[in-house]
């Protein structure tokens, strides 16, 4: 039991890392599962793959909280979030969901408040995201690729310097600073205007 | 311009935590100190948190997709094989033993192929007779209604049927039909229904049959998904067909490889398409979810070379039949835009065994 529960927490702390093979571990355990509930359900096996993969990025997100506890197995965290992703899906697309996501059963109402809450977060966060890349994108070059590289692509200044053209790290670092700054009022005008 | 600057590498410094010691106390002195400033300060920390954190998140989906696409890769080289539902499983018990398919008894092979019979062995299979099997347990029927509409066990063959409407229209090969004694359909969910024929032409080798309860419908929701190509379609369109050789629906995929079929038969295509028997009457379908034709036969030394009749052949047949005006032909496909699986997915709906007693 101890034993089960300490692998599951180190299966976590590999999603938080991003960690390859135990992504990929965790991936191939629960995926299938999903992909076949969906398909009994009106959709397709890559609208299965998308909402397992959209399940996965609520746990990641999640697991970057190093307090984060699960409560049950990651399995069944995964496959629940993914059966009320797909829930709400289905409403959004107006098609009536004939079935409940939790007829399962096996959850109680506090735990489906606590799966529709974390899929909540997720919503605004990438909401959040996507006003981020907007602005990102309005930036021009080239602030666009820079940023990119530095944030999206984990390129160290180093590296940002030889691609771009700089002399050394700290002109690439200054440009990075004024186009941070051209971001924020991208972003933030943006924002008020909303 | 440089205060600016000085802004975003402070806040860098404070979120990866590389400021000195000194440098983060002058820092919460102003903070407390300097309205205007903590305010710039707070928005320019909020920016590089999300800017983090968009960017781990968008580092982890690559990482999905990359794993994804691996499992893609493996599973397409698989071989595949769709499992019916559990419930189906009784077929095995009824058909303990029985090789399915129907026999080789039709005019057209017989005038046709007396020289070439060796050649050309049409999905054919032994008959066995069943006798005295003992109802077990594994066929306990869905509810009564489907019980008593049980056929009794006698020599049976079977090959594949496919929905013309929704209302129990199905199409079949007239080899597969004939001199039944009576006809038995069963449908995806594993229910029998009887059904009866409404017409045939045996040259062509298809039958047209029809449910007989007014209550049975394929799908609760809705219409047939595939349409039916009233032209020829060209070499080399590549299609598939889903098919009862066993107790298993079973896919599987090809090309059309000439416009014309056995000897010449224009009503036919040649295909390159693996076959086995028990898929005779099997729909052959197109990318874009339209029915070109329906498996009638397959050539006995090769492999996968396979012969359908078109569906212009049976749209022909169909318009000259007395009950024509009774059956809506769906007008255009729903699957075009889906991915095979879930093309898949709806055409197993629609597409039943005929179980043939004699």
């Amino acid at each position: 039991m101890q034993l089960s529960l300490l692998k599951e927490q180190q299966l976590l702390e590999g999603i938080a890392n991003n960690d390859r093979k135990i992504t990929e571990q965790v991936y191939r355990d629960n995926y299938k599962q999903v992909q076949a509930w969906v398909q009994g359900r009106g959709g397709s096996a890559d609208d299965g793959d998308d909402v397992f993969q959209e399940a996965m990025t609520i746990l990641f997100q999640k697991a970057q909280n190093e307090e984060f506890r699960l409560t049950c197995k990651i399995g069944t965290y995964l496959v629940a979030v993914s059966k009320f992703i797909w829930y709400k899906k289905l409403e959004q697309q107006n098609r009536r969901p004939d079935f409940m996501p939790f007829d399962s059963g096996e959850e109680d109402a506090g735990t489906q408040h606590a799966y529709e809450d974390d899929i909540k977060v997720q919503e605004e966060r990438e909401v959040h995201f996507d006003q981020l890349t907007l602005a990102m994108e309005e930036l021009g070059e080239p602030c666009r690729s820079l940023l990119r590289a530095f944030y999206n692509e984990n390129k160290s200044m180093q590296d940002i310097a030889g691609m771009f053209g700089y002399t050394n790290p700290d002109n690439a670092k200054t440009q990075k600073y004024k186009c941070l700054t051209r971001l924020k009022k991208l972003f933030y005008t943006a924002q008020v205007n909303k | 311009m440089s205060l600016e600057n000085n802004i975003w590498k402070l806040a860098e410094g404070y979120l990866t935590q590389t400021l000195s010691t000194d440098e983060t106390k002058s820092l919460e002195q102003r903070l407390a100190s300097d309205k205007t400033f903590a305010n710039e300060f707070q928005e320019a920390s909020n920016m590089l948190r999300s800017l983090n954190k968009n960017g781990e998140q968008k580092r982890f989906q690559q990482t999905l997709g990359s794993i994804n696409q691996k499992i893609k890769t493996e599973t397409e080289n698989a071989p595949r094989k769709i499992s019916l539902r559990t419930h189906y499983l009784r077929t095995a018990a009824v058909a303990a033993g029985v090789a399915l398919i129907a026999t080789l008894g039709t005019n057209l092979w017989h005038n046709r192929s007396q020289e070439q019979t060796s050649k050309y062995a049409e999905l054919r299979k032994v008959r066995t007779e069943i006798e005295g099997i003992k109802q077990s347990q594994n066929r306990i029927i869905k509810d009564l209604n489907t019980k008593a509409n049980k056929p009794a066990i006698e020599n049976k063959y079977s090959g594949t049927g496919f929905a013309l409407s929704n209302d129990g229209y199905i199409v079949t090969n007239y080899h597969v039909t004939e001199g039944a004694d009576s006809l038995y359909i069963q449908t995806r969910d594993g229910s029998y229904y009887k059904a009866s024929t409404v017409s045939f032409d045996a040259n062509a080798d298809i039958a047209i049959l029809k449910v007989e309860s007014k209550k049975f419908r394929f799908s609760k929701q809705g219409t047939v998904p595939y349409s039916f190509a009233t032209g020829k379609s060209g070499l080399g369109e590549r299609i598939f067909t889903l098919g009862y050789p066993q107790d298993e629906v079973v896919y599987s995929e090809g090309y059309i490889s000439s416009k014309n079929g056995y000897m010449g038969d224009s009503m036919q295509y040649r295909l390159e398409l693996p076959a086995e028997p028990g898929q005779s009457g099997a729909p052959v379908i197109d990318a874009s979810g339209a029915v070109v034709g329906i498996v009638t036969g397959k050539e006995s030394k090769s492999i996968s070379t396979t012969y359908a009749v078109s569906s212009k052949t049976m749209l022909r047949l169909l318009r000259n039949i007395p009950q024509a005006s009774n059956i809506t032909l769906p007008k255009s496909s729903k699957l075009g835009k889906m991915s095979r699986s879930q093309q898949i997915e709806k055409i197993q709906d629609f597409t039943c065994v005929v179980n043939v007693y004699k």
